[in-house]
């Protein structure tokens, strides 16, 4: 409960990080930054905005990014502030932005009023979890940016692969699979996704029925539920580590072996941030998951 | 046999060298109090700031933004809460006369966990008018009365006739705590992920939401319950004897009860709200000088409330610079530098290590 | 000026301790309480200094203690307890000073040393108390609460130690050591009660002694009034008799005979 599992990643973090921290201090003393052009440094806040403040080619504005922000994976070697419901005002102010583009929900709320008192334009894009919504952060976001244009030829052209993909994934009702989202299986537990998430909003996009209806969010369910949602795909995040369970694990868990899926050892692993962020690939996202669906079959 | 030896051959009296540990430690506070305003993630410098203000040059928005509305409150903050967490932990093992005794015993940690976290899950549900007139106190308001409640409940359930049971005290106190505990998982249960992380995140403590506003509310409380318990040193001394030997040397045993729980109650209260769990200086720091100049209470917990201070901010300083412009939780950095040095010291005592 | 307790009862439950006890101890004298084990005598010490909650009332210098705050009472009267644990390793010195902080010899730096003398424990100030053996604790104790009274006649008003078995832990020597200091605490003018358990050093070193038994006072005069074969017979519950050689050759070691 209390993230001891982040406290042992981060204590070789700090152990190494902490000399060089040290040294670094007396070198950064030493740095001087020119004065900023209005909103010519922009922090980005969020994967999916930087993902849009990329698309709209303005890229080379971003000074600094959070720690969800890995696409496109040149953001990397950009500043990176730390996670976005804790972050430091102080970090913040070093990097020097101008203006920050933030999805829903940074904090912590005396850090924003801080920035904001240092005269720092802050610019909140809503979340979205339908095709609308992304078109509506691309629309802030190049407002935001100045470049109305550009946002709205990005606009024009997500919306358009957006509805061939959908137009593409929509099956009837009874030949749709049942899809359970597993966020985690750690410890032999399954953290599944039930309605109202971004999870449930692409699996009914590419054409899939969430296998669990029966609560909102991400919960860990019981093995015995597992069976009864009775999923043909199980769908997961591919990132390595933990969570990159491989298929032989996934399917000897006793909550998976009971389900069709593990019959015919459906896994589907898509890149979290692509599936999961409602950005401008959401369109690529919802066809590679109906085509994990549906290709072997149809 | 009954020769008195020369008190001049008698090794250094440990209470002198106890009080001018004061000083010393005084003098550390001010580097680190120094250091806390020169050192963060931007080029802003106390040095170049005082040496603009010495030529009458006028300091940039930035300069003001950094130093005025970031590292001065951080600082403040960090001085109450280190404080606060070290007095209240040699107050408590002065009280349950055990060196491993802290605050949590007393059930201020878990109730302010407890309150922390109905904040967290269940505030969003409040109506929308009061969570933006009290949104942002929410949080710190909820973990103070949680903190500050359990602690009231545990001293009112092991009082009797006028008598706490310290005993009855520790007991009460693995219930409530357990109690708080299975509340606090009801609660990460029905969370969703974005209020999980915010856990996790309180649960490491932070300075980086302090403000003034965050000063202003904790630090009467905290100076105030600070200043209660510095008054205690000749009870608690007293108090080692066993409570009925310090009621026979003259001491108030019931009111030196009620005075040291209250005080840490409303200090670790208070620091807990506005800086969320931050571990190990309520137990090494008092270890540390009690090995450094004896266990008398008159200078320990003096000296304690300087020490923790300074290692809460130097603490600070480090959890802000190490991965810039991110940082790290303080929780995180005061358990890395604490836990190594505390081993330390048990196995030191142990003789597993040289002195 | 002297310290009466009367009609002294304790219940620990529905247990009755003490039955309605008096007791009177005079300034200049040694008074002893001694009984079989359970009789009461370490209850009854601890309603005299208020340890325990008890009925009956215990006037301390014609006044009632109830009346009186913790530092007028340890202005007036130091307890030593029958055991010590410490919490924290203070040094010898320093638990000795413990006893100064509300006593009136506060003003006096040297009296720490000088009890610690006293009881022949000088060279031990440095020493951290948990490291020492349980007599030497005993007598450290006693120290402490030497310099809690220092001054037996303070004011014009005798001072009282009051001590619960002060010898238990203690060799033969230093039994005789403990009770020579009660002795001339009391002929300084200062009050001495102590609960015994050695009838021995009972006879040999109390003007009074009080005998209880099963929660009351069975005897209570001079030791030679009180120490008789039928009194002692009775509290004790087995047949015994005083200033008696044993039957046989077996050896005998009495305090009487040391010369201290």
């Amino acid at each position: 409960m209390r993230g001891r599992r982040f406290r042992y990643s981060a204590l070789t973090l700090v152990s190494g990080a902490m000399l060089g921290a040290l040294l670094a201090l007396a070198v950064r003393a030493q740095d001087s930054t020119a004065l900023p052009e209005p909103h010519g440094d922009v922090l980005s806040i969020g994967g999916s905005v930087t993902e849009i403040v990329a698309a709209l080619g303005q890229q080379h504005r971003l000074k600094a990014r959070d720690t969800t922000s890995s696409y496109p994976p040149e953001v990397a070697y950009l500043p990176d502030v730390g996670y976005m419901r804790s972050l430091s005002p102080e970090g913040v102010l070093s990097v020097g932005p101008s203006l920050i583009l933030s999805e829903e929900g940074a904090g912590p709320p005396e850090a924003l009023e801080v920035i904001r008192a240092a005269d720092v334009t802050f610019v909140e894009v809503p979340d979205a979890l339908t095709p609308d919504g992304i078109l509506r952060k691309i629309d802030i976001i190049g407002a935001a940016l100045g470049v109305p244009d550009k946002a709205d030829a990005l606009a024009a052209e997500v919306a358009a692969a957006l509805s061939a993909a959908l137009a593409d994934a929509e099956r009837p009702e009874g030949d749709k699979k049942r899809v359970l989202f597993v966020l985690s299986t750690q410890g032999g537990k399954i953290n599944a996704s039930g309605t109202g998430t971004a999870a449930d909003a692409l699996i009914r996009m590419a054409g899939g029925v969430n296998a669990i209806s029966e609560f909102d969010g991400y919960k860990q369910i019981t093995d015995e539920a597992v069976g009864l949602a009775a999923p043909d795909v199980i769908l997961m995040m591919d990132r390595g580590g933990d969570h990159g369970v491989a298929d032989d694990d996934l399917f000897a868990l006793p909550a998976i072996r009971l389900t069709p899926a593990a019959q015919t050892r459906s896994v589907v692993r898509l890149d979290g941030l692509l599936m999961l962020g409602f950005g401008p690939r959401t369109a690529e996202a919802v066809r590679l998951l109906n085509d994990a669906l549906y290709a072997r079959n149809s | 046999m009954t020769a008195i030896p020369d008190t001049a051959t008698l090794p250094r009296d440990r209470l002198s060298r106890a009080r001018s540990l004061h000083w010393v430690l005084a003098g550390g506070l001010a580097l680190a109090c120094i250091a806390s305003l020169q050192i963060g993630a931007t080029d802003v410098t106390l040095f170049a700031m005082l040496a603009k203000l010495a030529q009458g040059e006028p300091l940039s928005h930035m300069e003001r933004v950094v130093l005025f509305d970031i590292r001065l409150p951080r600082l403040a903050m960090g001085v109450l809460v280190g404080a606060a967490l070290a007095v209240s932990g040699a107050a408590m093992q002065g009280l349950f006369r055990n060196p491993l005794a802290d605050p949590g015993i007393v059930g201020v940690g878990a109730g302010a966990g407890l309150g922390a976290i109905l904040a967290i899950v269940l505030g969003t549900l409040l109506p929308v008018w009061m969570i933006d007139r009290i949104g942002n106190q929410m949080v710190p308001v909820a973990a103070f009365l949680g903190g500050w409640g359990s602690t009231i409940l545990l001293y009112r359930v092991s009082t009797r006739q006028g008598q706490t049971s310290v005993a009855t005290m520790l007991l009460a106190g693995i219930a409530l705590g357990a109690l708080a505990g299975a509340l606090s998982g009801i609660l990460v249960y029905i969370a969703d992920d974005q209020q999980l992380r915010d856990l996790t995140f309180w649960g490491l403590g932070s300075l980086a939401g302090a403000s003034w506003a965050k000063v202003l509310s904790a630090g009467p409380l905290i100076l105030l319950s600070i200043g209660g318990a510095l008054m205690l040193g000749r009870g608690l001394n007293g108090l080692a004897l066993g409570e009925a030997t310090a009621a026979h040397i003259g001491i108030h045993v019931q009111r030196l009860k009620s005075v040291a729980i209250l005080a840490v109650a409303g200090a670790t209260g208070a620091a807990v709200a506005v800086s969320g769990g931050i571990g190990f200086i309520g137990i090494v720091v008092p270890h540390l000088l009690r090995l450094a100049s004896g266990p008398d209470h008159r200078t320990l917990l003096l000296n304690s409330a300087l020490l923790g201070a300074t290692l809460l901010i130097l603490a600070d300083v480090i959890a802000r610079v190490v991965i810039a412009p991110a940082e790290l939780p303080i929780g995180i950095v005061t358990a890395v530098l604490g836990a190594p040095v505390f081993l330390w010291i048990l196995l030191r005592r142990r003789g597993l290590v040289e002195p | 000026m002297s310290l009466f307790a009367q009609d002294i009862r304790v219940s620990y439950g529905t247990r009755k301790a003490l039955r309605g006890v008096s007791l009177s101890a005079l300034p200049g004298e040694v008074t002893a309480i001694v009984g079989p084990n359970g009789s009461g005598k370490s209850t009854l010490l601890g309603a005299i200094t208020a340890t325990l909650p008890y009925q009956g009332r215990v006037l301390l210098n014609g006044r009632d203690i109830r009346d009186l705050p913790p530092w007028e009472l340890a202005a007036q009267r130091a307890v030593l307890p029958q055991a010590s644990r410490l919490a924290f390793p203070f040094t010898v010195l320093e638990v000795v000073r413990l006893g100064l902080q509300s006593g009136t010899a506060g003003n006096r730096p040297d009296v720490p040393m000088q009890a610690l003398a006293r009881v022949g424990l000088a060279q031990y100030a440095d020493r951290t108390f948990q490291d020492l053996s349980g007599g030497e604790a005993q007598r450290v104790m006693l120290a402490r609460v030497l310099a809690q009274v220092w001054a037996p006649v303070e004011g014009g008003q005798p001072r009282w130690l009051l001590l619960d078995e002060p010898v238990s832990s203690l060799d033969i020597a230093h039994q005789l050591q403990v009770m020579e200091i009660a002795r001339q605490f009391a002929r300084a003018g200062g009050g001495v009660i102590a609960v015994m358990h050695d009838l021995n050093l009972t006879a040999l070193y109390a003007d009074r002694v009080a005998v209880l038994a099963e929660g009351a006072r069975l005897a209570f005069g001079a030791p030679g009034a009180v120490l008789t074969d039928d009194i002692l017979s009775r509290a004790y519950r087995c047949a015994l008799r005083v200033s008696a050689p044993p039957p046989s050759g077996i050896p005998y070691i009495l305090p009487h005979a040391a010369s201290a």
